[in-house]
Order: C-alpha cells, then sequence, then structure tokens
C-alpha cells in the first residue's frame, strides 16, 4: 500500500474548504480555555483568612473631607448599594459579573458581592475589598441569565476537586476585577472633578461652500 | 462542502458582529448557551408506565436534547432565541414542525423566540414565543433539580406564545399582564383569544412567589379553559430550599380539567452532591359520566455536579386511587415505580 503525504495540499484543502478556519476556531478557544483555567491563587488574604484587595495611597495635600467627597461621588457613580458614611469612613456593597468566555463570546455566570471599606486621613487613605461571595447564575425559562440562589458562598470555602477548577477561575477573577476597580478608584480619587461643559454639536452647512 | 462552507459563513459572520459589537458601547456581546441531556430509565413493571414528559423510554440509553440559545442586547432592545434538537424537543414538546403530525418525525422545537424592550428601568414589553410563565418545572433539563417532571408540568402549558408588559412597582412587588394565542402553538387558529396575568412577590430575601392566571378559550375547545397557579420557591439557607406548586385547571361547561399540587425539598450536603424529593398529589377532574382519578408521586432525586455536568441518579414511586399502571404481565395496577439515571452538561 501507497501512502503520499503532501502537506501543501493539505493545507490548500482545507484553507479552501474552511476547515482552516474551523481549526483556527478551535485552536483559539482552546488556548483561551488554557489561559482560562489556574491551579494556583495570587488573591492576598487578610488576618481572618478571608480574600482581601487592599490598598494604601498617598494623596498628599488633600484633606480628609475632600477624599472623602471623591470616594462617595465615585460610589455614585458605580451605583454601589448601601453606602454609609461616618467621620473618616465609608462603607459599601458592590458586585462583579464573571463571564464565562470563550473567545468573543460569553455569557454570565455567576456574580461576586462584596463590601468595600474606605477610610481617609490628610494626605492618605486607605481602601479593600473584602466578603467574597459567589452567587452562580442559571438560565431561566426566558433564556435568560440570573441568580440560582439567594445565599452566596464565600469565596474562601472551596466547593471540593469536582468543581475546583471552575473555583480557581472565579478567585481569579475576583482578584483581576478587584484590581480593575482599584485602579479606577485611584484614578477619581486623584482627579479634580470637574463638571464637564456640553460641547457644542457640529453643524454642517452644506449650501455655502 | 456545503456544510463546510456553511461553517465558513459562519465564523465570518460571526467574527464580524463580534467586530462591530465591540464599536457600539450600548450593546452586550451575543451570548451563546445551552444544555445536552441523556438517560437511562428503567420502569420496574419492564415497560414504560408513569407518565412523565421526556423521560419516556424503557431500558434504553437515550437522547434528551441540545439546546442552543443566543441573546443580544442592543441599548434598550434585546432577543433571545432558543431551538432545541432531539427527542425531548423534537417530540417531547409541542408544537413539531409546523404543526402536522405528518411533519413531526422532522423538526426541531422552538423554545423562546421573542424580542423585548425595556422602555424604563420599571416598565418592559415582550412579544414572540416564550417559555411558560405557569408552573414550577420547565422543558429544558437545566432547569429542573428532577429529572422526570411533575403531572402538573406535564399537563399545563409548555409555552406561550403572545404579547406581554412588565412592571417592577418594587424589588418585592411586579405584574405582567399580556394577551396570547392557544397553550403550544406558533400561531393561534381562532384569534387572540387568552389573558394572562403574573404577579411576583418577594416578601424577603430569597422567597419569591408567583400568582399566574391564564384563561381563553382554545380553537376547537369545549369551554373556556382557565388556570389558576401558585409557584414559590424559598432558599430558607445556603443548603436547604423549599418549593411549591399548586395549580387548578378547569374548562367551563363540565368539560374536566385537573387540580393539584407539588412540593419541593432538596437540601445541598456539599457543594457537589444535593438530594431533593418532590412529592405530589394530582386529579383530574370528572367529566358527565367519568369520574376523574388521582395519582399520588414521590420522586427522590440526586445531582452530582461536576463543572458543568450533572448528574441525577432518580426513583419514582406512583400510586393511584385507580387501575392507571400496568404490571409486567400487563394486569392493571395502582402503582408503578422507576428508576432514571441522566446526564446534564450546561454550557
Amino acid at each position: 500500500m501507497h501512502f503520499k503525504y503532501n502537506r501543501l495540499n493539505q493545507i490548500h484543502q482545507a484553507t479552501r474548504s474552511g476547515g482552516f478556519l474551523l481549526l483556527l476556531f478551535f485552536s483559539i478557544t482552546g488556548t483561551v480555555v488554557a489561559q482560562g483555567k489556574k491551579d494556583t491563587v495570587d488573591m492576598a488574604r487578610d488576618e481572618r483568612g478571608k480574600y482581601i484587595h487592599y490598598e494604601v495611597v498617598e494623596q498628599k495635600n488633600v484633606g480628609v473631607d475632600l477624599l472623602k467627597e471623591r470616594a462617595l461621588s465615585f460610589l455614585a457613580l458605580k451605583k454601589f448599594k448601601a453606602v454609609k458614611a461616618a467621620d473618616t469612613q465609608v462603607n459599601a456593597a458592590g458586585k462583579f459579573i464573571i463571564n464565562k468566555t470563550a473567545l468573543m463570546l460569553s455569557h454570565p455566570s455567576g456574580e461576586l458581592s462584596y463590601n468595600l471599606t474606605f477610610e481617609a486621613k490628610a494626605g492618605r487613605y486607605r481602601f479593600w475589598l473584602a466578603d467574597f461571595l459567589f452567587i452562580p447564575y442559571k438560565r431561566d425559562r426566558y433564556g435568560n441569565f440570573v441568580a440560582a440562589t439567594s445565599k452566596g458562598r464565600p469565596l474562601e470555602n472551596s466547593p471540593g476537586k469536582l468543581n475546583a477548577g471552575e473555583w480557581t477561575s472565579y478567585i481569579d477573577a475576583a482578584e483581576k476585577q478587584s484590581a480593575a476597580l482599584a485602579a479606577e478608584f485611584k484614578n477619581h480619587l486623584a482627579v479634580v472633578q470637574k463638571v464637564k461643559a456640553p460641547t457644542a454639536k457640529k453643524k454642517v452647512i452644506s449650501k455655502s461652500w | 462542502m456545503k456544510l463546510k462552507s456553511f461553517f465558513t459563513f459562519s465564523a465570518l459572520t460571526m467574527s464580524a458582529a463580534t467586530y462591530a459589537q465591540e464599536t457600539t458601547t450600548s450593546s452586550t456581546p451575543l451570548q451563546i448557551s445551552g444544555s445536552v441531556d441523556t438517560y437511562y430509565k428503567y420502569d420496574f413493571s419492564k415497560r414504560a408506565n408513569i407518565g412523565t414528559s421526556f423521560a419516556e423510554d424503557q431500558n434504553s440509553i437515550s437522547l434528551g436534547m441540545i439546546d442552543l440559545a443566543l441573546k443580544k442586547t442592543t441599548g434598550k432592545a434585546s432577543f433571545v432565541g432558543e431551538l432545541s434538537f432531539g427527542p425531548r424537543g423534537q417530540y417531547g414538546s409541542v408544537p413539531n414542525g409546523n404543526g402536522e403530525a405528518a411533519n413531526a418525525d422532522n423538526s426541531f422545537h422552538i423554545q423562546n423566540l421573542y424580542t423585548s424592550y425595556a422602555f424604563t428601568d420599571k416598565f418592559s414589553m415582550t412579544a414572540g414565543y416564550m417559555g411558560t410563565f405557569i408552573g414550577y418545572e420547565v422543558i429544558a433539563p437545566t432547569g429542573n433539580f428532577n429529572y422526570s417532571t411533575s403531572y402538573l408540568f406535564t399537563n399545563g402549558p409548555f409555552q406561550n406564545a403572545g404579547i406581554k408588559a412588565n412592571y417592577v412597582f418594587s424589588p418585592k412587588l411586579a405584574l405582567m399582564v399580556g394577551l396570547f394565542d392557544d397553550w403550544n402553538v406558533y400561531k393561534d387558529l381562532n384569534g387572540v383569544s387568552h389573558f394572562g396575568a403574573q404577579l411576583t412577590v418577594s416578601p424577603v430575601e430569597g422567597w419569591t412567589a408567583y400568582l399566574n392566571m391564564l384563561t381563553g378559550r382554545s380553537a376547537g375547545a369545549p369551554g373556556t379553559g382557565s388556570i389558576y397557579d401558585l409557584t414559590t420557591a424559598y432558599q430558607v439557607t445556603e443548603k436547604v430550599k423549599i418549593g411549591l406548586n399548586a395549580a387548578d385547571y378547569s374548562v367551563s361547561n363540565d368539560n374536566g380539567g385537573y387540580s393539584g399540587a407539588a412540593l419541593y425539598l432538596q437540601n445541598a450536603f456539599t457543594p457537589g452532591f444535593s438530594l431533593g424529593v418532590r412529592g405530589e398529589y394530582f386529579k383530574s377532574k370528572d367529566i358527565p359520566d367519568f369520574d376523574g382519578s388521582s395519582v399520588t408521586s414521590v420522586t427522590v432525586s440526586g445531582n452530582f455536579k461536576a463543572g458543568g455536568l450533572t448528574f441525577i441518579p432518580e426513583v419514582r414511586f406512583d400510586n393511584g386511587n385507580t387501575t392507571r399502571f400496568v404490571k409486567n404481565n400487563l394486569d392493571p395496577t395502582k402503582s408503578a415505580s422507576q428508576f432514571s439515571l441522566a446526564a446534564v452538561y450546561a454550557f
């Protein structure tokens, strides 16, 4: 029996027939899935053993009241709930949506609720995100993703070996989304907020040219 | 070759679509989700006996369906399109194909096909073909804890085509009213004939109750059918959940109907294993010259979860007040029991 191996011809056939795109699709999807899986967790833990995103930020020449005011405006902008302000402290509740992603197509697979705490002193402030609770989503009868339960599971309570991979990805998402939110928060507190004047709409006058 | 061209075209279309989405700030990415299910069932009378939807085949490793759902939101407008292929969708759900019996063997089934517009955060309108708002259980296996279905589910509506308005008064109270076609049809032969409403009440966190009603005269029906339904679920703790479904359906002019109730108790012993029991009482109503019968059913199901996969071992015992089942030798009997093992994957 004679086997003839013509690699160029195979690539040509695959490209012509659309197999190439399929191959590319599965390769990228595989890469994305592989990147999504992570065996170890980098997120920091606090004294209680709970996951936390904690930062202390120097903000020289800015008083406590102004820092607090800016923090409150950020929380209002991001629609945080249960916002409580004391002398130098602000508490609020927020949530991240966790998306299950393959290539560029995704759907929400759950949400992570958390508490944000902010404390200010003259010239510096600190804030932290903690008490992460995961609530899985499920598809309802109308095809929408909704919370499967009202009781969240602490992110520290691993669900065991069978679901460890998914759980690690949730912790990973908590770390990344916390860092992204923290960056926005710090940026908001660093910049003097100005009310934007409405920009005049550009008008094209086609008659006079 | 045609199939490959189709895949190529699909890949290019999807790429273009996702690129377009990135440039539009008010739209969300196209959501793709779905499920696949398969099962084995063994009825101890050695023949299919218990009237459950979907898990019907005796002593056979059988298919459920592959269910594919798309959802897209652009600004205030959104659509959902959900199609299913396989016995659960094609033969278990109604209607099949164009509704003609001759075409029933070669069809897919539409689970949802509707568009929606949210005028405000509180008020939205939806039109199309939707999963019914009546009842506790649903067609998609990912939406149910038990794999076999209740009598209330099997006898109630599966889906409703129509137009509905939804208003959210507060996080604890919402109201839906709508005009609908006959049950389970893509088009209504006697005009838009049904009126339906749903009051949603959430008294405390974790507890939601739906008070539903649907009334109207279907094409060719001897009377007006009205169903009143209570569906409620309470997540007591992280581990314990209680559900209840009670319904009454009557067709006017003594044309029968049914009533019944099902209680659902579930406990998550570990994050990967839950056990649940469903107890149900179901009674068909009397019609002239024919007495209705009743049946009591107890179903115990386990849910083993590993990622997107759920294994559902299940035993079920049904007992009627009349000889509605059969034994091995085909003698009539009042009771029946079955075991099933299902695998459901959600993505």
